[in-house]
């Protein structure tokens, strides 16, 4: 909105809305920050008008704490960062706040609007009560521009004009009536027929208008079609239940979804609060609870191996690289980062090419059953992943080297250390302060790794006998994608809330204990 | 200073608010939580590439999806923006917004004009990926931004129904001109969901060069097999990919097996049929063809197809969307009825059609496009000339190709692919099963059981 200055940012008592004391800078300030927070409180407006409350919430919040930074003294270095914090609020904390909240409701398939679209959808369902003819219609216009029709029964011919909330007149009842060759209309009194090519818009423009009493009257339901529809449930909230106007049917609301005594059930229905059930569930229910244990173990497996192979390759790549007596040494190192470059997405595809036990170069020579083994399945996709990974610890390892001062290597030379115990007590260990957090990184990335395991071998070869599909290479993440999305009831996006925050507890214990680890090297560094 | 400018600020900001907040009033909602939520929803339901018959053709569409525009921004369009193609909207002229696909869209565009001078309605064609028609529809129709008009597949129809999504759809007298099956494909709960346009299905496909009979039983293919094998003609005769259930499913039928019993209304989730003894029969003689060397774990759909190119298997089976490869290879190939064995075999019919949106205030006005313009016999012939599969409107049906009448020859041997949501359990435990034994490590008796185990369980009904 300004520029900052010497005065704005140090917030000395100057006034926040001119340096200059002009009326116009004020005016436009002010005007600016009446649009930004009337944008937002527009928005959350509508949301609110939408039911999304929580959403609509997050805007007005959001609202507020952009006037009060903008209008409390104290608060002005905080004026310069605030688009930042807006969307921070607005596409980090409201997801996670979202996601914490989903996993205690069931939201799901069948389930996704809020309670007042639910019923509003139900509400719109109509019926034709038996027996009521499927009646020919043609469209007419009133001279004072309102709209009517003359239905005939095509059954016996019987026809009338029908007009909006009045009774049906009989054809012979109508004034100055002309009819064609065909039995149409081709003129009335007050009335004029309006040619074929209009019925289209005849059709828009009276969707859902009665014609006729509120007893015999009917609703155009095709271009040549008028039926005596009729609204087929009523909302109830005393009963919080839908009530069937054709038999009286009482739909009561269970968890979401209004059902009937005998089971059937409207859609759509609505997310409902279901405290921790979701998370009971993961314990309790046997189909999720199944291959849970061995999913997990590899899982670690995985995701330390991934790290450890990855940063072996990379170490020595960087080590040999960083010698000065190496050939074409840029060049190398440049082809050496072309696997990172390239998208994993293709690279794992061109691995699963070359592994193909049919048709691929390497799995046509040389096949252990390398998506059909459960070891061999899971070597290979360490493999893949080795190729995908090392390229990234090369770089960083690289950059981490030449951070570090020739001059103690000197005097470890000077002190009689051999190049082995210089790696060993000087490389590594200074290595690892600033690689560990990003070897954290690298496991809490492949931990939760689904493209590759997903693209790979989509987690197979299946564990035959196992409560709930699940494969030998399947990670959490990808096998409670497969429960979440992939079971018989659709998607269970609480379920799938309440898993992604387990996962998120897992990896955040990892981390912390690493970052302990990673602690304790820092303090190796202070006495190199 | 302080105490007026403060003042100041807080009037401007509420009358702004409240000018801004009023004028938006009755606006329609911003699709702004659809947003956060479609990620987790994108992809969820999608079976792999070569199971479900909807992503099937993928194997030869894939280049076209990265190239559309992305979805989300479809409902922020406003509906009278004119089409990217044709006439524009004229201002005040009632519009139809349509989700198609590339091919879809490209058939509807032939009839936009027509439309407009006929009948004085626009339709706002918007081009949005198959797949991602699926879940954005169920996101956005609620939220009142989605079309009034989208194409889909008859197997979303669980999903879409149980959110209230397909208005129920009345074609009168034209239904008669439907294939019986394509409308049973899109019969949920005794209802109409859609108007068909296309039916798919794969068919038994030999090369006629190596087999100029196609064998007719899976014991004739056995011996077949077994022969050409030993001759060193082939390199695997049946070209079967391990442990695909929409593939297989002839042979399962064929055997006896079936997936979910029908009732009246539509399939019932729990009856499942995966441990019938006809399924198991089936596995048992994939077991034996394994077991003989006729069969193999390591064959994927690519490969299976690779075979087939280069002569190396001799039959499979497969959909029209291989066709042009094979073609492309110089195959001399026929097309057939898949085998039968204890019956004959049956293989799944996918098909497609048009929906109108529940939510849509235009449904009367759509459903009325869609059974006036639709359902005719030019815009059929010009879906399938764009989409290449048999009309599901059988008036159409005459300018059909060699190969498209080969496969609307099998359809009718086929049964709609079951649209309850539990076939996506299938889809997972019923392809583990098949692939186990492939792979040996489950006999079929115990595979049959774990899968039908696993959907009992997945769908509550044990």
């Amino acid at each position: 909105m300004a520029v900052p200055t010497a005065e704005g940012t140090g917030g000395r008592k100057a006034s926040r809305f001119s340096q200059d004391g002009s009326v116009l800078g004020l005016l436009v300030k002010v005007l600016g920050l009446s649009a930004i927070v009337g944008l937002l409180t527009y928005t959350g407006w509508r949301l609110l008008g939408d039911g999304a409350y929580a959403f609509a919430a997050a805007f007005f919040i959001t609202a507020l704490f952009f006037t009060l930074v903008f209008v409390r003294k104290s608060t002005v270095p905080l004026r310069w960062i605030m688009p930042g914090l807006v969307f921070l609020i607005l596409f980090q904390l409201y997801p996670i706040f979202f996601t914490v909240y989903t996993a205690f409701t069931n939201y799901s398939t069948g389930r996704n609007v809020e309670k007042p679209a639910a019923i509003a959808a139900i509400e719109r369902l109509t019926y034709v009560p038996e027996g009521s003819p499927a009646w020919g219609w043609t469209p007419l216009q009133a001279d004072d521009g309102s709209a009517a029709v003359w239905i005939i029964d095509p059954a016996d011919g019987a026809a009338y004009l029908a007009v909006p909330d009045e009774d049906l007149v009989p054809a012979a009842e109508v004034n100055g009536l002309q009819l064609d060759a065909n039995g149409a209309p081709a003129s009335m009194d007050g009335f004029t027929v309006l040619p074929n090519n209009q019925r289209f818009l005849f059709v828009s423009a009276n969707q859902g208008v009665t014609f006729g009493d509120e007893e015999r009257g009917v609703q155009v339901t095709s271009s040549t079609e008028a039926r005596q529809t009729r609204q087929r449930y009523v909302y109830d909230p005393e009963l919080d239940a839908m009530i069937d106007q054709r038999d009286g049917t009482i739909f009561v609301s269970q968890m979401g979804i209004f059902t009937a005594e005998d089971g059937s059930t409207l859609a759509p229905g609505y997310p409902v609060w279901v405290g921790v059930e979701n998370f009971t569930s993961i314990i309790t229910n046997p189909a999720i609870r199944g291959p849970f244990f061995t999913i997990f173990i590899w899982t670690f497996i995985w995701a330390f191996f991934s790290v450890l192979e990855t940063f072996i390759l990379g170490l020595l790549l960087a080590l040999n690289m960083n010698s000065p007596n190496i050939p074409f040494q840029r060049i190398l190192r440049v082809l050496l980062i072309v696997p990172y470059a390239i998208p994993a997405f293709i690279t794992v595809k061109v691995w699963v090419g070359l592994l193909n036990p049919v048709l691929g170069v390497i799995g046509s020579a040389w096949n252990p059953g390398w998506f059909t083994d459960p070891f061999w399945a899971k070597i290979g996709i360490l493999m893949v992943n080795l190729w995908l990974g090392y390229p990234y610890m090369f770089l960083i390892i690289t950059g981490a080297l030449q951070s570090i001062p020739g001059d103690i290597y000197e005097a470890a030379r000077v002190d009689g250390a051999g190049p082995f115990y210089q790696f060993r007590r000087l490389t590594l260990p200074l290595l690892m302060v600033s690689i560990g957090p990003l070897l954290i990184g690298s496991f809490a990335f492949n931990f939760n790794n689904f493209a590759i395991i997903d693209l790979y071998n989509s987690g197979g070869p299946p564990i035959p006998g196992s409560a709930t599909p699940a494969g030998y290479t399947d990670i959490l993440i990808s096998y409670t994608y497969r429960i979440a999305f992939g079971g018989a009831r659709g998607n269970d996006y609480g379920l799938a809330a309440a898993i992604s925050i387990i996962i998120f507890a897992i990896v955040a214990t990892v981390t912390i204990l690493n970052f302990r680890f990673t602690g304790q090297l820092e303090e190796v560094s202070e006495n190199v | 200073m302080y105490r007026r400018n403060w003042s100041i600020v807080i009037a401007l900001l509420v009358v702004a608010s409240m000018l801004l907040a009023a004028c938006g009033g009755g606006a329609e909602p911003t699709p702004v939580p659809a947003a956060t939520e479609a990620p987790a929803a994108a992809a969820p339901t999608e079976a792999p590439a070569a199971e479900a018959p909807t992503e099937a053709p993928a194997a030869e569409e894939p280049t076209v999806a990265p190239t559309e525009p992305p979805a989300a921004e479809e409902p922020t369009m406003a509906p009278t923006e004119a089409p990217a193609a044709g006439a524009a909207c004229p201002a005040g002229s009632p519009t139809l917004t349509i989700w198609a696909d590339k091919e879809r869209n490209a058939a509807l565009l032939t009839i936009q004009d027509q439309v407009l001078a006929e009948t004085g309605v626009c339709l706002d064609l918007q081009e949005v990926g198959f797949g991602d028609i699926r879940s954005n529809v169920s996101l956005a129709a609620p939220a009142g931004e989605g079309p009034d008009i989208f194409v889909g597949a008859n197997d979303w129809l669980g999903e879409l129904a149980a959110n209230g999504v397909p208005a129920e759809m009345d074609l009168g007298a034209k239904a008669a001109d439907f294939d019986p099956v394509s409308l049973q494909a899109f019969t949920f709960d005794g209802k109409l969901l859609g108007l068909p346009y296309a039916v798919e299905n794969v068919a038994f496909v030999c090369n006629s060069d190596l087999v100029p009979t196609p064998p007719t039983t899976y014991d004739e293919l056995k011996t077949m097999a077994q022969e050409m094998q030993d001759a060193g003609t082939v390199q695997q005769f049946f070209g079967l990919m391990a442990g695909d259930p929409y593939h297989q499913e002839p042979i399962n039928t064929a055997f006896g097996g079936y997936i979910f019993g029908q009732t009246e209304t539509g399939y019932d989730a729990c009856d499942v049929g995966l441990d019938s003894q006809g399924a198991i029969d089936y596995l048992t003689w994939i077991d034996g063809m394994v077991k003989d060397g006729l069969l193999s774990a390591d064959v994927t759909w690519d490969t299976a197809h690779t075979l087939f190119d280069t002569g190396d298997a001799a039959c499979m089976i497969t959909g029209p969307w291989a066709i042009q490869r094979f073609q492309d290879a110089g195959i001399n190939f026929s097309i057939g009825a898949v085998p039968g064995q204890a019956q004959p075999g049956s293989p799944f019919v996918g098909v497609q059609g048009f929906m109108v949106n529940a939510f849509s205030d235009d449904r009367v006005l759509a459903q009325s496009f869609l059974t006036d313009y639709i359902a005719t016999q030019p815009v059929m012939e010009a879906l399938y000339e764009t989409g290449d599969r048999p009309p599901a409107y059988l008036p159409a049906r005459g300018v059909m190709d060699e190969t498209a009448t080969a496969f609307a020859a099998v359809t009718e041997s086929g049964h709609p692919m079951p649209n309850i949501v539990a076939m996506s359990a299938v889809w997972s435990s019923w392809g583990d099963a098949i692939v186990t034994v492939f792979q040996q490590s489950a006999t079929p008796e115990q595979a049959a059981a774990t899968a039908a185990q696993q959907v009992r369980a997945a769908a509550g009904c044990e």
